[in-house]
Order: structure tokens, then C-alpha cells, then sequence
């Protein structure tokens, strides 16, 4: 790479100075993010930092004039940052990014108004992303990655400065995504709690203030929480709203929500349309809908089998292998009707023998005995309505809706 | 010890006669005729004006300071002369007076000759008796080269060096430079000035903090004597040791004194300074007792002056701004003289250094240095550190030294302070003991400067001074702008000689230092239970040098605290305007280095080296209770800050170095082992946990082979013990304190005990109790092996077996979890079954079981035991229990086991 004459490179970075501090004083949060971006490689910024490497003395121009001087606590590590992240140290550039955004924050305290809020975002993005990728600089190195930690102690301080009554608070859900994107990361999702409390309890937060991308962000991520808890019910309302309120050009994320929202409508008895797995490359639940639907135990199982590290890696395997006992409602339900087809009287009376035969030619090979507990349970979770004869081995259906629907409510657990 | 406190506090009315008759007896000793009748009359004027200076306090009438000169010159020339002479009783007399000042010599050679009896223990007049004997000698052969260099150093502090002050900006250069005698002069002038510009800056109150925290160091350093007094024996080894160390640093002061007194006589004045630093040093190191004596002198002799009528008792605070105000006034006053005679001499100064012989102009460095950082910082830690250190650079490198300072001027120094610090390297637990004593030396450094600067006060440096403190107060703030300090630097070489001599006489004056406890304690409602306290801040003191912050030292609410808390930020100050110098890191590792080592090398000097533990750790024991654990772990902190620090400056032959020293010291350390145990034993009744610790690393060390562990592994690593008990059974015990190697079993025994517990037919209990007692050896001895995995999953399978889930979770499952993550084999997938079993058990720990799926390995799915497990978990969730009957019917290993409990749990 052609590096820039000693010229050239002062002139980027008194450019980048001016811009900056211009943007300070016209509180032009645009231009200051743009100049904060580093990881989006813009041009403008990779050839600064080409130039703060080949300059070198950058600190002597932010100490040459005042203009730059009083912000020189955010901009020397700033520039440190640029030149060590050009030069792919991270772990280095994590650090400097770490007292740059310290030094901003404490600027950002003073100010009034929430002008700078969309550079805070940048700064929160920044760190995180940043942290994320010194951390697999540190793995590789054989050291223990802990600058997404770190990244996650500053962002709570963020949050503290945010978290207050006045116009900053609206960046408050923004900073707690990033602290979600983090703790689910790292896998320290009981992090999440006492932010979770602290915007759904706060009276300062009213939920509907906040943008919606943070809002669609913030639903996402406490539906998955949801999820973890099994709490069907409400990870259907948090990603579901997060669902309608997507942008539903994005689709990326519409699928990431889908991914989840799926699991859940399928516990609650509500199957996707064929259409909607096609469209969002979901296609690993597609064997799971059609074992609901056909009460296909073997698809079910091994649709788990073949998807299970992803399943295990999204935390969804157990809310899929929950389903398990739908699908025996559908077998036994298929059982009934086709018996009602022969005998309409007496198809009430389900042999045992009948659905062990039934999972022999799905080929699950279950005795009487197992078959019996699988009734039972299914009985006691009010997936079937009856009751069961152990001497004959027969199971007794209610005629009056022996197999009644979830409809949205979640199996009896 | 508090005989002598008594005294002091009627000696202030006492003092002058006490003086007046001290000077009458010295006089018919014989000293020099010249010196003597003229010093006699200006000696009780000066005292008379004295103490006038004192109560006018800031007013700084520098015709005071013209006396005191007068004073200095005489005290000195007699205990001059009574070394030479070999009086043995003059040697104490000699001690009080080789202090610059003459009140101050008076009263402690006052204190000392009625010392020995006050104490009442024996064991100071013995020791008083070595110092005499073996110092003597020395100090003779010292004294020619001395004589020789008195002149010389005159030159020393040189005005050329001052007017290379400008010329030169690297503080560093100067410091280091030892070979070169200008720049030696310089060095030790700078020292000087910083002092001065301290002054200046009108830290009086600082100053004055310094003698309190190093006062109540005194203290706390005479009572550890006290507990420890009945090793007089010790105490005497160390001091001839000491007094040997000494000599060269003795040369060095001599100069300094000798530049106020005329040329001619500057030789005998020499020797006297030689002959009272020799007794200083040995104080210093020697008992605790010594070191009080060092403090009281500046005490004692501010007091006197100051409130000449007045109790001691009554003002204790007063006292001390007292103290500083004088010393103030008298601060410049040398500074100004040294000056001007730097300038006379200047050519002498070049004929000496071609006389003195090498190891001399080593000594005079190695002082000098010392000089500057107590100067400078005043922290009494630095101090100690330095004086250390050329203390055994003049020992053990003088030989290679003088060729080096010769030829290498900026070499030396460094490699002095390098030898130092390799002996410093030693171990932490050497440390921790040895932190009492550098404080202890510290403080009666600390105590003698003051007491130089006071007592030396040529008019001629006065103007100087006051230059100095212009310069200085930008200084200050700035913590160093190298080309002030540089100037400050070579008037400070000759103020450093003063002090060395201070140093040397301040040994003598034990009583003072009883005064001050006494007057402690007066303030102190508490008598005896104030010295704690005073001790508590002299180990902060320490602490201060670590990084930590001052807020600690801030904890302790006696207002001794504050004092220390002062001084300590001003310590942190002046180490970082050293740091710039370059200087600074290896200051700092002295420093870190002379805390924990004296002690060791000491011992590994002479089998003597088992008293200084001993005392440090009775000394601990008293002030135990002082939250000495956070200390303790602080100073690691702070340690292996510093030692990263010092690695990053160590070359590869001093680090070789330092090795061959820890080696050697291991050695010594080997012998002396029983002793230490005993003592270990004594502490541990005390339950004073800094001992304990201590003492196990003393042992581990003992243990370690080569001993050449890197300074940079301190950690556990310097802990790990390697075991010597034979016995296969062993009952456990939950170790309270540091474990001792007697009784941990070595790895062949562990394996025996192991298969004994196995196959052992006794209950759970007792092959419980076993398993614990063997993982707890191992654990101590660090072995991570496949040993220790057996070991675990034996526990774990009785455990489980038995039904002890607890213990299967908590101790095995977690340790072996780690075990093999770190690569070690074992049973793993049996183990990870059981580990699944157990997360099923939790039922409703959704997370964690999907992680402990998730992490399950392909190799690991297709293993019988986890797959079963697999399917346990499978017929749980499913609610398929006819199948999880069938699959304990069938489980493998202790599935069975945990499958019965998970039944239990879930009432199945």
C-alpha cells in the first residue's frame, strides 16, 4: 500500500480533527458517528489510519490547538484505536477503544441535550463488536478471552448514564440490546435480569417511547429468555410482537425471530405454514410440522437427530422434544378416527395393542407397558380426554372431544 | 526500653547538662586540642542557641546553624578519636557525636552510655562491646582511605558538579554515576536539595509527618526488640556484620562532615564518622532496640531544642512541628556550606579519588544514593532500601566494584543496586518477616538525615539552600525536573556524607527514642498498647510503596496514620519523579527488594540471620492483628508488580545473578530450618497468620530443589510444598495454616495410601476421611496428574455409591471437570454420564442441561454410559418411566446409583 506523504497525512488528520471537533460544535451527531464507525472501513477512516501510522505524532496535533486539546482525552486513544485496529491488534485497539469511549461517555455526561445519542450507539456497537472480535484474537493466542466481559461491565456503566429521567433515556434500550447480544454470548443470560427490571419496572421508561428497532430488538431477546424458561405464553407475546413490529424487508431478522416463535406457536399447538419455512430457509422445522401433523413420532425424533446441534446451540431441542407428546395425541387421535371409520360404536376403546402395533410400523419398537405410561401421561396433561382400563388394556376416550386442541395454550406440565 | 522513656521525659530539662558534661568527658579523652577547647564553648552555646532556633522554630536564623557547625566538627573529631583510640566506652560517646548535631550528640551519647543500664538488658552492652571491638579494627584500616577521601569529598560536593548541573539533564546519570566523583558528589548534593526544596516547599508539615510515622516505627521497632531481646548474641553478630558493611558508607559521610571542618582535621573527622556510621549500620540492622535509638536522637534532640524548659510530655504534635521548623532553618544552613567548601576542595577531591581506593568511592555512592531518596522522598522504606544495599554492595562488591567504578562510572551503581536487588529477589515469605526491619532501618535513616541536616548548617550553604528552595518548589510539583534535581543532587552528596554520619551516631541514642515512646504514650492515653498502633503504621508504611493507594494507609484513624499517610503520598510522589530518571524502576525494586531481603541476607551472612526472623515475626505478631492479611496480599500484588517491573529490566547476567543469591540463601535458609520451625510453632500460637505464612514459604524454599526459581513465579508455585511424611494413613484435617511438608505425604506414598483406601473394607466414612486427607496433600504438594484424577473419581464413585451427592457434586465432579478439561485422562465419559444424571436430577435447570448436551462430544454420544444417560434423560423428559425403570435395570458403572437418587428426588 502506497502509504500517503508526510503532508498528505497531516492533512487527514487535521481533516479528521476538524470534522470532529466541527461536530461537536455544531452537535452534528451524523458526522460524528460516521467519524466514530471505525469497524465499518470506510475509506475516510482507513486512510486515516494509514496516516496516523505513517505520521505517528498525532498527539502533537491534538495538543497543538485548544480547539482539539479539550477533547484530547477522547481523541488520543481514538487515534491509538484506529492505528492498532488498522494494524489488526485488536486486543490492543480494544483497549484504546475502551478509554476513548470511557473519555466520550464522561463528555457525554455534560452534555444537556441528547444530541450525541447516535454516537453513544456507535460507541456501544463499536465496543461490543470490537470486544467480540479482540476476544477470538485472544482464543487464538491461547489466552483467556475476557474483553466482551469487560465490554459488558461498560455498557452497564453506559446504561447507568442513560437509565435517568430526561431525553437520554430513550438510548437506554439501545444500550441493553447490545447487553443482551452480549450475556446471550458470553451465556450469562441471568445478567439480563436486572436490566430486564429495570426498563419494565422503571416508571421512566415508557415501553412505547423507545424506537422500535430497539423495541423489536429488546422483544426478541426476552422472548428468547422466555423460551430458556419455558414460559410459553409470554415468549409467544414478546416475539411475537417483535415479529409484527420487524421491518419486514429484514429478513434475516425476521427469520432469527421466526426461529424461535416457531417452537413456540408449535408448543402451543399452532403449526406454521409450509410457505413461511420455505420463505425463511426454516426448512429444519418443516419435518417437525409434518410429524405434528401426521403424528409421525419417527420423522419427529429423527428431524431432532439430524438438526440436533443446532437445535441444542438455539435452546430450542428441548421445546422441540416437548412436542414429542402432541405427536403421540395425533397418532392416537389418527388411530381413533380410523377405528371410527370401521366400528363408529366402538371406537371409543382404543386397544394398547393397537398403538404398539401402530409404532411398530413407525418403527418405534415400544412394549404394552410403555405404551400404557405414554397414555397415561397423555391423559394426566390433558392431551387426551378418557380414562384407562389397565386389565384389559384399553383405553377409554370421552366422546365428546377426546382430543381437545391447545389453542394456544400450552400443554399441562 | 521504657527505663530509658522515662528518662527521656525529664531529660529535657537534663539534656543540657547531660551535654555539657558529655563534652567535658570527651574533651579529657583527648581529642583534638584545636577542635576541642573552641568546640567546648561553642558547644554550650550552640546547644543555648539551639534551642533558642527551636522556640523561634521557623525564623531560621542561620547564625544558629554556624554554631551547630562548630558543634558537629568537635563531636565528631572526638568520637574520632575515640575510635581510634578504642575506648570502648568512647565508641558510644562517638556514636552520639559523630551526629552532626551537637545537642543531639550530647544527649545521645548521654542515653547511650547510660543505655545499656536503662535497658537493663545485657544484651546491649554486649552488643555495644562488639561494636566497639570488631568496628574498631575495621574503622582503622577505613580510616586512612577515609582520611583521604574526607578531603576528596569535600571536593565531592564540588561546585563543578554544579555547574554541571545545568549541563547535564539526566538525573539518572548522575545517580548511577558512581565512578565519577563529581558526579558522586553531585548525586548525593541533588539528594540534598531535594530535601531542601522539600523544606522550601514548605512541606513542614510533612517533614514532620515524616518523623512521626518514622518515630512511631521507632517504637514499634524497640518493642519488637524488646519481645526479641534476649538474643543478644545474635544481636551483636549482626551488628559487626553491619559495622563492616558500614565502613564504606562511613568513608562517605566522612567527607560530608569533613567538609565543614577544615581539610586537615577533616581526617580524624573522617574516622569518626567512619567509626559512627560502622555503629549506625549495626543499630540499624541489629535489635530493634538500636533502631529506636536512631529516632529518639532526632526527637530528643528537637525537643530539647525547642522546649528547652518545657516536659517532653506535653506537646507531642508541638515537638514535631518544632523539629521541622529547625529543621528547616538547619536544612539550608548545610546545604550552603557544603557548597562552598565543595568548591575549595574541588582539587583535593581529584587526589582523593586517587587515593581512596576503589571500594570507597563505591561506599560513597552506594551512600550517596541513599541519601537522595531519603532526601527526596523521606520515605523511610526507600531509605532503608538504599542503605541496604550499599551495605552489601560495600560487602560483597566492593572487590569487583572499585574496578568497576574506576573504569565504569555509570555501571556501578547499577550493579550495586542490582546485587542488592538480587539479593532482595528472595522469596515473598522473606518478605513479609522482613518488612519490620526496612521499616525499622528506614526510620532511623529517616531519623539521622533529619538530625544531619539539623546539626549540619554551614552559613555558607545557607545561600545555597535558599537557591535550591526556589528551584526546588517548581520542582517539586513537577516531581522532577531533571535538571534542578541535579543541582539539588550534588549539594545533596555532601549532605548525604552528614547523613551517613547521623546515621552512624544516631545508633547510640536509645534513650531518646524511649523519650518519644513515653510521649507517645502520654498523648496516647494508652501506654502500652500505643506501640501496636505505631507499628501498625510503620507496616503501612510498606505498604505505601506498594501501588496501592494511600486511602489504605488513610484507613487507620490515628492521627499517626495520617501522618504515615502524608508521607507515603509524598513516597509516591517522589517515585515517580524518579521513575523518569530512569532511576526510578530500580529504585523501586531496591526498594521492594531491601523490604523483604535484608533479613535474608542477613541470614545468609551468618547463621545470625534466624534472629532478624525472629524478631520481624514476634514484631508482626504484635501488630498481627493490624489487618496484616490484606497487607500480606497487597505486598504480593505489589510484588509482583515490581518484579515484573524488575524483570523487564533485568539483564540476562543479573538476573543470573539474582539466582545464584536466592540459591545461596536457600541454602542458608536449608540450616536454619529447625530454628525457623521453632518459631513457627511460637507464632502460630499467636495465630498471627503473616508468620505462619512466612515461615511455610521459608520452608517450602527449604524444600525447593534447585531454589533458582524466577523472581516472577513468587506465587503458589514459591508455596507448593513437597512432602516428606512416610505414613499411608493420615486423617484429615482442614489446614488452618500453612501446611507442613513433615506431615504431607510425597506423591509414591499418596499412590499406596490411595490403594489402601480402596481396597480398605472400613466404612464410607473412614475411606472418606482418607480420600479427603490424600486430595488435600495433593492439592498442597500442586500435583495435577492422573494420580489426582484417580484419586477424585475413586471419591466420586464411593460417593456415589454411598449416596453422598454433595460431595460427588461439590468436591469430585467439579474438580474432575477441571482435571480433564485440562487434558489429563480418566474416566471421562463415565464421568460426564454421571455429570448428565446429576443435571437431570436439577430438573428444572433447562439451560444447563442443554449446555452439557450441547458440549457433549460425537466420541462422547456413542460411549454406553452417556448414552444411556441420553436415554434417562430422554425417558425423564418424555415422562416415559417404564422406560427409565428399564434403563436402571441395565445402567452401567454407578449410573444405578445416581438414578436411585434422581427416583428419590422426583418421588418416581
Amino acid at each position: 500500500m502506497a502509504y500517503p506523504s508526510m503532508g498528505e497525512a497531516h492533512r487527514r488528520i487535521t481533516d479528521y480533527l476538524n470534522n470532529f471537533s466541527d461536530a461537536v460544535s455544531d452537535q452534528d451527531v451524523a458526522s460524528l458517528a460516521q467519524l466514530f464507525s471505525f469497524s465499518s472501513n470506510s475509506p475516510s477512516l482507513l486512510s486515516l489510519a494509514d496516516a496516523l501510522n505513517f505520521f505517528q505524532d498525532a498527539n502533537r496535533l491534538i495538543k497543538q490547538s485548544d480547539k482539539f486539546s479539550q477533547f484530547g482525552e477522547i481523541l488520543a486513544p481514538l487515534f491509538r484505536l484506529l492505528q492498532s485496529y488498522r494494524l489488526g491488534n485488536l486486543v490492543d485497539a480494544y483497549h484504546a477503544f475502551e478509554k476513548f469511549a470511557n473519555a466520550f461517555i464522561q463528555e457525554f455526561r455534560n452534555w444537556e441535550s441528547s444530541w450525541a445519542l447516535q454516537a453513544l450507539y456507535v460507541i456501544a456497537y463499536e465496543i461490543r463488536v470490537l470486544a467480540e472480535r479482540a476476544d477470538r484474537e485472544l482464543a487464538s493466542n491461547g489466552k483467556s478471552p475476557e474483553k466482551l466481559k469487560g465490554a459488558g461491565s461498560f455498557l452497564m456503566k453506559v446504561f447507568g448514564v442513560l437509565a435517568g429521567k430526561g431525553p437520554k433515556r430513550v438510548g437506554a434500550l439501545y444500550v441493553t440490546c447490545q447487553l443482551f447480544k452480549i450475556y446471550f454470548k458470553l451465556g450469562t443470560v441471568h445478567l439480563c435480569r436486572s436490566v430486564i427490571r429495570s426498563i419494565e419496572t422503571a416508571r421512566i421508561f415508557d415501553f412505547e417511547e423507545f424506537p422500535r428497532r430497539d423495541k423489536v430488538t429488546y422483544m426478541y431477546y426476552t422472548g428468547r429468555l422466555e423460551v430458556f424458561n419455558e414460559n410459553f405464553p409470554a415468549a409467544d407475546h414478546k416475539l411475537s410482537y417483535a415479529l409484527t413490529h420487524c421491518n419486514p424487508l429484514r429478513e434475516a431478522n425476521i427469520r432469527m425471530i421466526l426461529k424461535y416463535l416457531i417452537p413456540v406457536k408449535l408448543s402451543l399447538g399452532i403449526l406454521p405454514n409450509a410457505w413461511l419455512l420455505e420463505k425463511y430457509n426454516l426448512l429444519e422445522y418443516s419435518n417437525v410440522v409434518q410429524a405434528l401433523k401426521r403424528g409421525d413420532l419417527r420423522l419427529l425424533r429423527h428431524a431432532l437427530q439430524e438438526h440436533e446441534d443446532r437445535f441444542l446451540r438455539s435452546g430450542v431441542y428441548l421445546v422441540l422434544e416437548k412436542l414429542e407428546l402432541q405427536v403421540y395425541q395425533r397418532l392416537v387421535k389418527k388411530i381413533y378416527i380410523i377405528q371410527k371409520q370401521k366400528d363408529p360404536s366402538k371406537a371409543h376403546q382404543l386397544k394398547l395393542e393397537v398403538i404398539v402395533k401402530a409404532l411398530k410400523w413407525l418403527e418405534m419398537d415400544m412394549d404394552l407397558d410403555e405404551v400404557e405410561c405414554i397414555m397415561t401421561i397423555l391423559i394426566y396433561k390433558n392431551l387426551v380426554k378418557g380414562y384407562f382400563a389397565h386389565k384389559s388394556k384399553v383405553v377409554v376416550l370421552s366422546k365428546q372431544d377426546p382430543f381437545p386442541k391447545l389453542n394456544g395454550k400450552p400443554v399441562n406440565s | 526500653m521504657m527505663n530509658q522513656a522515662t528518662n527521656t521525659q525529664t531529660l529535657a530539662s537534663l539534656d543540657p547538662n547531660s551535654v555539657e558534661s558529655r563534652y567535658v568527658v570527651n574533651a579529657s579523652q583527648g581529642q583534638t586540642s584545636s577542635y576541642v577547647p573552641s568546640t567546648a564553648g561553642s558547644e554550650a552555646a550552640s546547644w543555648n542557641m539551639y534551642r533558642v532556633d527551636n522556640h523561634s522554630v521557623e525564623n531560621g536564623s542561620f547564625s544558629n546553624s554556624t554554631y551547630h557547625h562548630v558543634q558537629q566538627t568537635e563531636p565528631s573529631t572526638r568520637t574520632v578519636q575515640d575510635g581510634s583510640n578504642a575506648a570502648s566506652l568512647a565508641t558510644s560517646s562517638s556514636l552520639g557525636t559523630t551526629n552532626a548535631q551537637p545537642d543531639y550528640s550530647g544527649y545521645n551519647s548521654y542515653s547511650n552510655s547510660t543505655d545499656p543500664y536503662s535497658y537493663g538488658s545485657t544484651g546491649y552492652q554486649g552488643y555495644y562491646n562488639g561494636y566497639q571491638q570488631q568496628p574498631n579494627p575495621s574503622y582503622s584500616q577505613p580510616v586512612g582511605a577515609y582520611q583521604n577521601t574526607g578531603a576528596p569529598y569535600q571536593p565531592l560536593s564540588s561546585f563543578p558538579n554544579t555547574g554541571s548541573y545545568a549541563g547535564p539533564a539526566s538525573y539518572s546519570s548522575t545517580y548511577y554515576n558512581p565512578g565519577d566523583y563529581q558526579t558522586a558528589g553531585g548525586y548525593p548534593s541533588s539528594g540534598y536539595s531535594h530535601q531542601t526544596t522539600t523544606w522550601n516547599e514548605g512541606n513542614y508539615s510533612n517533614y514532620t509527618t515524616h518523623q512521626y510515622s518514622n518515630y512511631t516505627p521507632d517504637t514499634t521497632g524497640a518493642y519488637a526488640s524488646g519481645n526479641a531481646a534476649t538474643n543478644s548474641l545474635h544481636y551483636q553478630q549482626h551488628y559487626k556484620q553491619w559495622s563492616d558493611y558500614y565502613n564504606p558508607t562511613e568513608v562517605s559521610c566522612a567527607p560530608g562532615t569533613e567538609n565543614l571542618s577544615i581539610a586537615s582535621k577533616s581526617t580524624q573527622v573522617s574516622q569518626v564518622p567512619g567509626v559512627s556510621g560502622g555503629y549506625a549500620t549495626s543499630n540499624s540492622q541489629a535489635p530493634p532496640s538500636f533502631t529506636p535509638s536512631w529516632r529518639p536522637e532526632p526527637s530528643s534532640s528537637q525537643t530539647p531544642s525547642l522546649q528547652p524548659g518545657a516536659t517532653v510530655t506535653g506537646g507531642y504534635d508541638s515537638y514535631w512541628k518544632h523539629g521541622a521548623s529547625s529543621f528547616q532553618n538547619q536544612h539550608p544552613t548545610p546545604v550552603q556550606q557544603h557548597f562552598q567548601k565543595a568548591l575549595d576542595s574541588k582539587p583535593s577531591y581529584d587526589n582523593f579519588q586517587e587515593q581512596q581506593k576503589t571500594a570507597c568511592p563505591q561506599g560513597l555512592n552506594l551512600q550517596y544514593p541513599v541519601a537522595q531518596q531519603s532526601s527526596q522522598s523521606y520515605q523511610p522504606p526507600l531509605q532503608t532500601v538504599q542503605s541496604v544495599d550499599t551495605r552489601r554492595v560495600s560487602k560483597v562488591q566492593i572487590q569487583t566494584n572499585p574496578r568497576i567504578a574506576s573504569n565504569l562510572p555509570l555501571g556501578l551503581p547499577k550493579m550495586d543496586k542490582d546485587g542488592s536487588n538480587n539479593n532482595t529477589t528472595a522469596k515473598p515469605a522473606y518478605i513479609s518477616v522482613s518488612l519490620t526491619k526496612p521499616i525499622e532501618k528506614v526510620l532511623p535513616n529517616d531519623a539521622a538525615d533529619s538530625v544531619l541536616k539539623v546539626g549540619m548548617f554551614p552559613k555558607s550553604l545557607k545561600n545555597y539552600v535558599e537557591r535550591a528552595l526556589g528551584q526546588c518548589e517548581d520542582e517539586k510539583q513537577m516531581a522532577a525536573c531533571q535538571a534542578v534535581m541535579k543541582e539539588i543532587i550534588t549539594k545533596a552528596t555532601n549532605d548525604g556524607t552528614l547523613h551517613t554520619r547521623d546515621w552512624d551516631a544516631e545508633p547510640l541514642f536509645p534513650i531518646p527514642n524511649a523519650d518519644m515512646v513515653d510521649k507517645n504514650n502520654l498523648q496516647n492515653p494508652i501506654p502500652v498498647s500505643a506501640i501496636p498502633k505505631y507499628k501498625s503504621p510503620t507496616k503501612r508504611s510498606k505498604s505505601r510503596w506498594e501501588p496501592l493507594p494511600e486511602e489504605k494507609l488513610l484507613d487507620k484513624l490515628d492521627p499517626v496514620n495520617s501522618y504515615a499517610a502524608k508521607y507515603s503520598s509524598w513516597v509516591h510522589v517522589n517515585e515517580k519523579d524518579r521513575k523518569p530518571a530512569g532511576a526510578s524502576s530500580e529504585g523501586k525494586t531496591d526498594i521492594m527488594n531491601s523490604i523483604r531481603f535484608p533479613l535474608m541476607e542477613q541470614k545468609s551472612a551468618s547463621k545470625t540471620v534466624q534472629r532478624p526472623v525472629k524478631r520481624q515475626r514476634l514484631a508482626d505478631g504484635n501488630a498481627a492483628d493490624n489487618g496484616d492479611a490484606s497487607s500480606d496480599s497487597d505486598k504480593e500484588q505489589n510484588l509482583t508488580a515490581y518484579y515484573s517491573g524488575a524483570i523487564a529490566l533485568a539483564n540476562t547476567p543479573e538476573e543470573r545473578k539474582r539466582r545464584e543469591n536466592r540459591s545461596k540463601r536457600f541454602e542458608k535458609v536449608q540450616g536454619n530450618r529447625a530454628q525457623i520451625n521453632h518459631f513457627k510453632a511460637k507464632n502460630a500460637g499467636s495465630g498471627n497468620l503473616y508468620a505462619r505464612r512466612a515461615s511455610a514459604m521459608v520452608l517450602s524454599k527449604n524444600f525447593e530443589d534447585g531454589g533458582s526459581r524466577a523472581v516472577e513465579d513468587i506465587d503458589w508455585d514459591a508455596l507448593t510444598v513437597k512432602g516428606t511424611c512416610q505414613e499411608i494413613e493420615k486423617r484429615y484435617l482442614r489446614l488452618t495454616s500453612a501446611p507442613d511438608p513433615s506431615t504431607v505425604r510425597p506423591e509414591e506414598v499418596l499412590e499406596k495410601a490411595l490403594l489402601t483406601v480402596q481396597n480398605s473394607q472400613k466404612n464410607y466414612l473412614y475411606k472418606c476421611d482418607q480420600l479427603k486427607s490424600i486430595r488435600q496433600d495433593l492439592t498442597v504438594q500442586r500435583i495435577r496428574n492422573q494420580l489426582t484424577v484417580k484419586v477424585y473419581e475413586t471419591h466420586a464413585r464411593l460417593s456415589l455409591e454411598v449416596g453422598d451427592l454433595p460431595e460427588y457434586n461439590q468436591q469430585c465432579q467439579s474438580q474432575l471437570k477441571i482435571l480433564y478439561g485440562e487434558g489429563i485422562e480418566g474416566c471421562h465419559m463415565e464421568f460426564s454420564a454421571y455429570h448428565l444424571l446429576c443435571v437431570i436430577m436439577h430438573s428444572n435447570n433447562n439451560r444447563d442441561l442443554l449446555s452439557s448436551m450441547s458440549r457433549l462430544s460425537d466420541e462422547a454420544k456413542k460411549d454406553k454410559a452417556v448414552q444411556h444417560a441420553l436415554a434417562v434423560r430422554a425417558a425423564v423428559t418424555s415422562g416415559n418411566y417404564v422406560m427409565f425403570f428399564r434403563l436402571y435395570k441395565m445402567a452401567p458403572n454407578l449410573n444405578t446409583c445416581l438414578m436411585g437418587s434422581l427416583c428419590r428426588e422426583n418421588a418416581i
